[in-house]
């Protein structure tokens, strides 16, 4: 029914458009590492007021006469990071349908695997990266998480550029644990200090997953000619787009994903390219397929 | 039209305000945000070559807006005149004038001729004046008026001696009469006024005529019982009537008489005394040489609208106008 982005994209309720989304999708695309608490019994503990009545081991109640706690030992601590650039470039719209934007897709898949990492029992932070700044929310589980995160990427604009080098290092202060990082971007700025922080965290032993988004306009080139365009990160610099230029531009753009794809082949961070006119369960698919899966 | 406040008229340059603007407004380019515009061609600004009619108009028509604002403005009446000389139109540029300008220390001063009703007009105008400036009034003779004047500024009045103004002849005054009367009597009535004029020294000339203007004075109707067509009016009628006396009509007052002394001296004497008596105005009490030191701090409120009620209602069509355009332009 809601298939297209077309028709998602007139709906404001990022709730809806998961539920809508994640409909036609199975369960255990990702396969969550987590497996709740008691799996693997690992000590006793007192019991101290605000734990769970159901982790108390009433056997040994009735034998020791205390109450303590079934402490499980966790086999991982796996979060899911949910990284979005929120520049100005992802204002980009498509120029086919009304109402869709990079932003709106991206924060979408994003929304999206929030609520899967939910559904699983994985912890989940979100880094929007707007306007030179890092907008960080801690990993955590449960719905009511979730309801932040949402009201966090509904509340992120795109606007200003990626922040510098520095500050992006600055607030990598999360990966002191393995995780996985979802980035969605357009992979405009390349290298960028977005990519490098990527990087890093790829060889942190992080499981980086990067989606470049682009509009099929983009691709194809059929922007109306005879207008300037401005670059909406650069500033006031003009740039005008005849048919002659065409191809040109296509052999930028391709020499320029190029080099996106062999940067993440060299650091083995999986590209997902992705037009933003496209299904956005497809693409959920191919996005969190396991990587290693497709290898041959 | 004269303007009445020439310093306005340097406000004009503002008039290439609205061309630059339209000069800026066909630079800008449009432009679209693009986010893989880094790819493209960078390119100079260029100027968009269209220009629409209704831009050249809206140009026209703001152009003309301010044209007439400021104009309208440059006849508004500011005090911009300094020290002032009022000369009589008799004494013209008698030698007594430049000695009396002289001697006042006005001598660089501007003159202006003297008007009709010279304190009241100078009440009403004095707001023309910078407060600093003096009035100096050289006329041959000056009517006392009702109420000493009190001006804002200092006047002096200085008379020209006799000899002065005797040099210079009067000239007759016109008065016009109408005469409608049979063949015969026509050249006795003709005869009195001529004799009229040389009674009055050569004051008043009369000018006699078939059909009254708006300037006739008397219309002398000797057709006895007929009546003269209702459309002639004048302030005084002789009739031929058979009876001696005085109506009032619609048409004026009219003197009756059965016969006109057109060939008796004497009577004749006596109807010119006694209508001189009743047309002629009082002398007016002469006033004399004298300073007079301002009597009041501001002068009066200034009239503002001097300007030609024309130019207004044109700076309210182009307003309209301008609005007009600029909208349907946006459109």
């Amino acid at each position: 029914m809601l298939e297209t982005p077309a028709l998602l994209a007139h709906s404001a309720d990022l709730e809806l458009v998961i539920r809508h989304v994640l409909a036609g999708l199975g369960h255990g695309i990702h396969a969550g590492r987590e497996r709740g608490a008691g799996v693997e019994f690992s000590e006793y503990r007192a019991y101290a007021p605000g734990d769970e009545w159901r982790r108390v081991d009433w056997k040994l109640l009735a034998r020791a006469d205390r109450y303590y706690v079934r402490e499980a030992e966790r086999d991982s601590h796996v979060a899911t990071w949910l990284l979005l650039d929120a520049t100005a470039s992802m204002a980009e719209p498509s120029r086919r349908v009304d109402g869709l934007s990079k932003h709106w897709y991206a924060r979408t898949a994003l929304a999206c695997v929030a609520a899967i990492a939910q559904r699983q029992g994985d912890a989940f932070g979100l880094l929007v990266i707007s306007n030179g700044k890092v907008e960080f929310t801690q990993a955590s589980r449960g719905p009511r998480h979730l309801q932040r995160v949402l009201a966090a990427l509904q509340r992120a604009t795109p606007s200003g550029e990626l922040p510098d080098a520095e500050t992006l290092r600055a607030s990598l202060h999360f990966a002191r644990s393995q995780g996985m990082v979802f980035a969605a971007t357009d992979a405009l700025d390349w290298p960028s200090p977005l990519g490098e922080a990527l990087v890093r965290l790829r060889h942190m032993r992080h499981d980086v997953r990067l989606l470049a988004l682009r509009t099929e306009a983009e691709v194809e080139a059929d922007f109306p000619t005879g207008h300037a365009y401005r670059d909406p990160e650069e500033g006031a610099c003009l740039h005008s787009f005849t048919r002659a230029d065409r191809d040109n531009y296509h052999a930028a753009l391709e020499s320029h994903f190029a080099a996106v794809r062999t940067a993440c082949r060299q650091h083995d961070v999986p590209l997902c390219e992705a037009r933003i006119e496209q299904p956005l369960g497809e693409l959920l698919r191919a996005w969190l397929r396991n990587p290693e899966a497709r290898r041959p | 039209m004269t303007s009445m406040q020439p310093l306005w008229w340097l406000a004009l340059p503002v008039l290439l305000l609205p061309v630059w603007w339209h000069m800026r407004k066909r630079e800008r380019t449009r432009t679209d945000l693009l986010a893989t515009a880094r790819f493209l061609p960078a390119a100079a600004p260029q100027q968009q070559r269209v220009l629409r009619w209704s831009d050249v108009l809206l140009l026209l028509a703001r152009l003309a807006l301010l044209a007439v604002l400021i104009s309208w403005l440059a006849v508004l009446a500011m005090p911009w005149k300094g020290d002032t000389v009022f000369v009589g139109p008799s004494l013209g540029s008698s030698p007594w004038v430049a000695q009396q300008m002289q001697s006042a220390g006005m001598s660089a001063a501007g003159r202006e001729p003297l008007p009709a009703d010279l304190w009241n007009w100078l009440a009403r105008n004095e707001h023309e004046w910078r407060p600093q400036a003096r009035f100096l009034i050289l006329a041959p003779r000056a009517a006392m008026p009702a109420l000493p004047p009190r001006l804002a500024h200092a006047a002096e009045l200085r008379l020209a001696p006799s000899a002065t103004a005797a040099a210079i002849p009067a000239t007759p005054r016109k008065r016009h009469i109408v005469v409608s009367a049979p063949d015969e009597r026509l050249p006795g009535w003709q005869a009195l006024f001529a004799a009229f004029s040389t009674a009055g020294d050569g004051a008043n000339r009369y000018v006699l005529s078939d059909a009254p203007t708006t300037e006739t004075e008397l219309i002398v109707w000797d057709h006895p019982g007929t009546e003269p067509p209702g459309a002639w009016k004048a302030p005084l009628w002789w009739r031929t009537a058979a009876a001696n006396g005085q109506t009032q009509t619609l048409q004026g007052l009219a003197w009756n008489a059965p016969q006109w002394p057109l060939h008796d001296v004497d009577a004749a004497r006596a109807l010119y005394e006694r209508w001189q008596a009743a047309a002629a105005q009082a002398a007016p009490y002469p006033m004399s040489a004298q300073v007079l030191k301002a009597g009041r701090k501001e002068p009066l409120p200034a009239p503002l609208a001097r300007s030609p009620e024309w130019l207004a209602l044109a700076l309210m069509a182009l307003f309209a106008i301008e609005r007009i355009l600029a909208h349907a332009r946006r459109r």
